[in-house]
Order: C-alpha cells, then sequence, then structure tokens
C-alpha cells in the first residue's frame, strides 16, 4: 500500500505532511530516540575520541577494501563457511533461492536485515514459492501489512498500537487487545511454530571481523540467535563495507553502534559466528554461507568524499535527528534506505536520475553530521550530489547562460561596497511590491519573477530591514 | 567454489580495486595515505570505584536482570532454590528445567529442595516446553553486565534463549572489568568458538510505540548467579 518511489519525493512528502497521526508518532520517536542517545553518548568521558577512532579504522579499512574482504573471506573459508559473491541485488537473491531450493527448503525464518529489503529479496524467494517469515517484531508486523520499513532501526515505528491491535485480529485471529505485553506475547507465540519448522534462516550481518573471520551481528529481541541456531542453514547477507581488520576493533564499534541507534549501553544479545559447528551433533546449522554484496558500493569508493558514505553502520541517529526526517518520516523518501544516509547512498546505489530529489530533502543544518558516530560528512555529500545533479541536467545548457550572468552580477554586487550599497537600497524600495505582512510570500507578484518564485514556492523571504546594519553603525552603534 | 563465483568474487575484488585506483589521485589532494598503519585503541572509560562484582550487578540490574552473589557451594543451591521458587510463584507457572551439559549442574541441582521435571541437554524439538533453562557462563563483563557464553565449552546456545527463564551461574574469576578486556580474552584462546554469545539483559523490543516489552523471542527473567569461592567440581 505505500510501495512509493523517490522519483515522486516532493509529492510523498506533502502527503506525510497531512498525516497526523504519522507527525505524532515521529515526533514521539525522533525526540526519545534522540534523547537517550545524547545521554549514552554523555555516559562515555572519551565519546569524540571514540568517533574518531571509529571513522579513522573505516577509512583505512575501505582504502585497503579488496584485502580485508579477502582476509576475512579467507579466515571464514578456513572454518567452513561457504561464500559466494554477488555483484548486483538480483545476483544476491538468484544465489539465496538457488541455495535453498537445492536444499529442499519450503520455510524461510529472516532477520531484520536492510541489505536483504535493498535487494527485494523476500518478493524473489516468495514469486518461487517459499514462505518467508520475518522474525523481528517490527518487521514481523509490517510484513502482515504490507508495507516497507519506516525507520532503519524501527521498522514499524508509524503504526500505532490500535493499528497493530486490528492487524493482529485480522491476521492471526487473537481477540482484540491493545495491551503492548500482549500483542508481543502474540507475536513470540505465532513465531515460535514458525522457527521450529524452518529449513533456512537469513540473518544481515553488522561486522565481518577480518582477522578471525567472525561475523557479528547486534539485537535485542533474541530473533537473530534463533535463526542462526534453529534451522540446519544459516544465510548471511552483507555488503562488502562491512569488514572491520581486528577483532579488538569490535571494542569501540560496540560502544557507539548501541549508544547511537537506541541509547543502550549494549544491545541485548551480540552473537560473533565463526564458522561452522565443530561436531555434527553440536548445536548449530550444518551449513553457513555468506552472500557479498557490491550492488553499486565499489563505484563509492572512487572518491574520498563519496567513499566515507560506507563507514556508515546504520544505527538511524542521522533519521532522529533529521528536521525533514522528523515530519515525514521514513515512507516518503520511497527507497529502502530513508533519512540523511538514505539521501546519500539512495542516489549513490540506484542512480542519480531515480532519486534526483533526494539530496535536496534536506536544509543542510549538519544535525545529522553532529550525531554521527562514524563522523560521515553527510551535509558536504549532500552538496557534492546536488552539483552532480546540476552537472548531468538536461536543461542546464539551457539554464547556464541566465545563471551565468545572475552570478556574475552577483560578484559584481559582493566585491564592490559601493555598488552593494546601492543595489540594496534599490532593494528597499522595490521590494514594496512583495511585502506582506512583513515577508516575502508566495503571491501573484512574487510568481511573476522567476528566480523569486522558485524561492518562494517553498517557503518565505525576510524583507530587508528599513535601515541596514551598516546605517545602524555609522549612526552611532559604533562605540 | 563453482565457476561463476570465482567470475564474481575477481568482479567484486576488481571493481573495489578499480574505483580505489581511480580514487588516488583526489587521495593524494585530501592528504589520505592508504598505506598508514592500523589504528590504536585507547583502552576506554576508567572504571568507577566499585568492586567487579558490584559493578556488574548493578549494570545487569539496570537492564532488567536479577543478580546474587554466593561465596559457597551451598549458597548456590540455596539461591538456585529461592529463585526457581519465585519463579513456581510467577505467572511462568514453570514445569520443567533444562539444564546444559555442563558438569557441576547436575549435581548442584541435584541438592535443590523444588520438586520439578529435570532433563539434561535436551534435544531442539522438546527444547520449546522448557520452562526454566540453566546453564553457566564462561566469562562476564562487570562494566555492562554483560554474560559470556562459548558454544564450544558447553551445550548453551539455544538452553540460554528458548525458555522463558534462564539462570546461569559464572565464576566470579571469569568476571572482567571492560569490553576491550573481554575481547582480548577471547582472542587468546587458541582459536575463537564457532559461537561466542553476549547477553545483557533479559530479550526486549520496543518495537510497539516504542514500548518496552519484556521477553519477546528471547528469556523474559534473567538471573545470574556469581560464584565466589573455590572451583567447582
Amino acid at each position: 500500500m505505500n510501495h512509493l518511489t523517490s522519483e515522486t519525493f516532493d509529492q510523498n512528502a506533502k502527503t506525510a505532511l497531512g498525516d497526523v497521526q504519522l507527525r505524532g508518532a515521529l515526533r514521539n520517536a525522533t525526540s526519545l530516540f534522540g534523547e537517550r542517545r545524547r545521554e549514552a553518548a554523555a555516559s562515555l568521558p572519551n565519546w569524540e575520541d571514540l568517533r574518531s577512532q571509529a571513522r579513522a579504522i573505516k577509512d583505512h579499512t575501505l582504502s585497503n577494501l579488496a584485502d580485508y574482504l579477502e582476509q576475512f573471506v579467507n579466515n571464514a573459508e578456513a572454518r567452513g563457511v561457504q561464500f559466494h559473491w554477488a555483484p548486483t541485488a538480483a545476483d544476491a537473491n538468484e544465489i539465496i533461492l538457488a541455495i535453498a531450493t537445492e536444499r529442499g527448503a519450503h520455510t524461510v525464518v529472516k532477520s531484520k536485515s536492510m541489505t536483504t529489503e535493498e535487494t527485494h529479496l523476500n518478493d524473489a524467494l516468495e514469486a518461487a514459492g517459499l514462505q518467508v517469515v520475518e522474525t523481528d517484531l517490527g518487521e514481523y508486523i509490517i510484513q502482515l501489512a504490507h508495507e516497507t520499513p519506516s525507520h532503519i532501526i524501527a521498522p514499524a515505528i508509524h503504526k500505532t498500537k490500535k493499528q497493530i491491535a486490528e492487524l493482529f485480529t485480522n491476521e492471526l485471529g487473537i481477540p482484540p487487545t491493545d495491551d503492548i505485553a500482549e500483542l508481543t506475547k502474540t507475536a513470540r507465540n505465532t513465531l515460535r511454530d514458525r522457527f521450529a519448522a524452518a529449513d533456512v534462516g537469513i540473518s544481515g550481518v553488522n561486522f565481518g571481523i577480518a582477522e578471525t573471520g567472525t561475523i557479528l551481528i547486534v539485537e535485542n529481541e533474541g530473533n537473530i540467535r534463533l535463526t542462526t541456531s534453529l534451522p540446519r542453514i544459516h544465510i548471511a547477507v552483507m555488503g562488502i563495507e562491512k569488514v572491520i581488520p581486528r577483532f579488538a576493533d569490535v571494542d569501540v564499534f560496540l560502544k557507539l553502534l548501541p549508544r547511537s541507534g537506541t541509547g543502550q549501553r549494549l544491545t541485548s544479545y551480540q552473537s560473533f559466528i565463526t564458522g561452522v559447528k565443530k561436531n555434527p551433533e553440536d548445536e548449530g546449522p550444518e551449513e553457513v554461507h555468506v552472500v557479498v554484496l557490491d550492488n553499486g558500493r565499489s563505484r563509492m569508493l572512487a572518491h574520498p568524499l563519496t567513499r566515507q558514505s560506507l563507514a556508515c553502520i546504520r544505527c538511524g541517529a542521522c533519521l532522529n535527528a533529521c528536521p525533514v526526517y522528523q515530519q515525514i518520516g521514513g515512507h516518503a523518501y520511497g527507497s529502502v534506505y530513508p533519512g540523511p544516509i538514505g539521501s546519500v547512498i539512495t542516489p549513490q546505489l540506484i542512480g542519480l536520475q531515480k532519486a534526483s530529489q533526494l539530496p535536496y530533502a534536506s536544509s543542510l543544518c549538519g544535525a545529522c553530521r553532529e550525531v554521527c558516530p562514524v563522523k560521515i560528512d553527510i551535509p558536504r555529500l549532500l552538496l557534492h550530489l546536488r552539483a552532480e545533479i546540476t552537472e548531468q541536467s538536461p536543461t542546464r545548457a539551457n539554464k547556464s547562460i541566465g545563471e551565468r550572468l545572475a552570478f556574475k552580477v552577483w560578484a559584481q554586487i559582493m566585491t564592490r561596497p559601493g555598488l552593494y550599497t546601492l543595489s540594496t537600497r534599490l532593494g528597499r524600495i522595490f521590494q514594496g511590491l512583495f511585502v506582506r505582512e512583513g515577508k516575502i510570500s508566495d503571491k501573484p507578484t512574487t510568481r511573476m519573477f522567476t528566480p523569486l518564485a522558485a524561492w518562494t514556492a517553498a517557503r518565505d523571504l525576510r524583507p530587508l530591514d528599513a535601515i541596514s546594519f551598516r546605517d545602524r553603525w555609522s549612526d552611532g552603534l559604533k562605540k | 567454489m563453482t565457476q561463476s563465483t570465482s567470475k564474481a568474487r575477481e568482479t567484486i575484488l576488481a571493481s573495489i580495486r578499480e574505483h580505489l585506483a581511480a580514487s588516488a589521485e583526489h587521495d593524494h589532494r585530501v592528504g589520505i595515505d592508504h598505506s598508514s598503519a592500523a589504528v590504536t585503541h585507547s583502552n576506554g572509560a576508567a572504571l568507577v570505584a566499585l568492586s567487579r562484582i558490584d559493578l556488574f550487578k548493578t549494570s545487569l540490574e539496570a537492564v532488567n536482570g536479577h543478580c546474587v552473589v554466593a561465596r559457597t557451594e551451598l549458597e548456590i543451591v540455596q539461591a538456585l532454590t529461592r529463585i526457581i521458587t519465585e519463579l513456581k510463584h510467577s505467572q511462568l507457572n514453570p514445569r520443567r528445567i533444562a539444564l546444559s551439559d555442563a558438569k557441576p549442574l547436575e549435581h548442584l541441582i541435584g541438592l535443590v529442595a523444588v520438586q520439578m521435571d529435570v532433563t539434561i541437554a535436551p534435544s531442539s524439538s522438546d527444547l520449546f516446553d522448557i520452562d526454566i533453562g540453566i546453564t553457566l557462563a564462561q566469562a562476564a563483563i562487570a562494566e555492562t553486565g554483560t554474560l559470556v557464553l562459548d558454544s564450544s565449552r558447553e551445550r548453551n546456545r539455544l538452553i540460554s534463549l528458548v525458555p522463558p527463564a534462564h539462570i546461569a551461574i559464572l565464576e566470579a574469576g571469569n568476571l572482567y572489568s571492560t569490553l576491550g578486556e573481554t575481547l582480548a580474552a577471547l582472542q587468546s584462546d587458541d582459536e575463537i568458538s564457532p559461537v561466542v554469545t553476549f547477553i545483557t539483559g533479559p530479550s526486549r523490543t520496543a518495537d510497539i510505540e516504542l514500548t518496552l516489552a519484556i521477553g519477546v523471542h528471547g528469556p523474559q527473567e534473567l538471573y545470574v548467579i556469581i560464584y565466589d569461592g573455590p572451583p567447582l567440581t
């Protein structure tokens, strides 16, 4: 029902702004997450050092990514993990489907993985007749509702408990209740049967540790532990950027990720999986597979600016801090990854043309950069993408003469104080044509002037003051 | 590895190397040195002046777990009795207990004066009927209240996860102060076990209206008995 695309972002955003319930939910969620993050970060005296360390580790790894990736693969292969390489999303889905069908699998349980959201794995598996069950509570809710996640770490924050209760009554036949503990218990009981019946468990990967070949997955519910322990086959899907060099590096990232995401010191569970079990009678799956996904990521390595997009550890802090996300939520972005980081990686993953509005979904206030645990300069990346979009725009040739002229004039005025004073005086006289109630708004008069109309279409412009600061200064403010 | 897999592997690795090579001129301008040595760590925050055991207890209780300290084998048995009795009077209404295959557990549970059905290392199909799972913990982290379970030392993966209540017994000597120390200790083993699990409090979710609900897929009750005495047999 809500499968929007990035191409219609402006319209999606307008629709979202009219959704009172959504905006209430977003206000609660983003402010609560933000507050918890602030407290959790403040509880560590060396928070800023940790951010710098994490970024330095990521930069170092990404600059040597092929080597670390090979080291990770070799070490995990030596412990019995089977590797598969997927240049594209379609390749990843095909590989996973083949593993499942070759082994006669019918039921697949999944733990939350943004990477498999990116490849639309569920659709691919279901089209082939497999039963796919999301087991993270939030993901389970949106799967039942045929929706998509609206937040990286809280997929169903756009829904109220009342809506979820209705959904459970309709889909699972439970008596109506809006008691959250009761709803959670229902999901637990329903999903237990699925876990018991599943042949394949599919998970994501938070970190792939090169030095030991270990996969680290982080969670709170326990569904990842079940997904990776009960079915006879475990398939983990990881983007190429998830590698970190050393086991000791986990220290830095486990301090940053939970605190930035949910404000916890540690999430309830971390699973460190190194290879397959040693003896057939041991607990755990018989086979462990890792699917390594590129899908446009390696392109981002080609410049230090874009490369930092791959440092993201998917904590969701930038979503909560973003004044745009706070108002419109995740669905309006029309992409798997929403919010500031989504506006950066989506155009790079799916192409600028298909997501050309996303880099503009920002006021460039810098709140995302402030909270990012790996210090990604998101505003600068957004500007970089905007420049690329302008560069590639088919209308650029027509616009450029007028635009160039406008900037020439602007440069002349700004570098000549006399000319500047004159033009602001003129501005003060002529702005009278547009000013209504102390502001320059979208009015028939403003719409006649193209450059002005482009600004006022979405925001008001503050008129020039009757007396300029320079005049006040020379009139005696200077003392 | 099939031929198509090895081709895909080469495709991705070549794409990574090519794009990084294309970045070289930009990197040079901003002063990035690809060969720079790996980054060094600071060892994190200084610990407050609490004993490790007290710190563990405080941290675990902050995330809805329970913790008791036992100095003798008898005190472990008393603690187990008290916890199981407490659970018996809770909504959980337990009937069956499962133990991991760790040696000391069978002996200890034999001394507990609560009549309950006890299974040792049940099969995974039987596990869903168990109400209380008892394991050891191979290590723990004081600063976060975290248990460390090692799959190669004990059959603990599912018993610590599937039953609605989990009781873990930890020897105080295996309690580390920080996450960093614990990671270093794990790595100093000959090789890392197939699965190492960190457990910090009971299973939790806040996926519905960000309201905390305890015990979604894993245990809703977590008890840790820290044993500070001579080695268990």
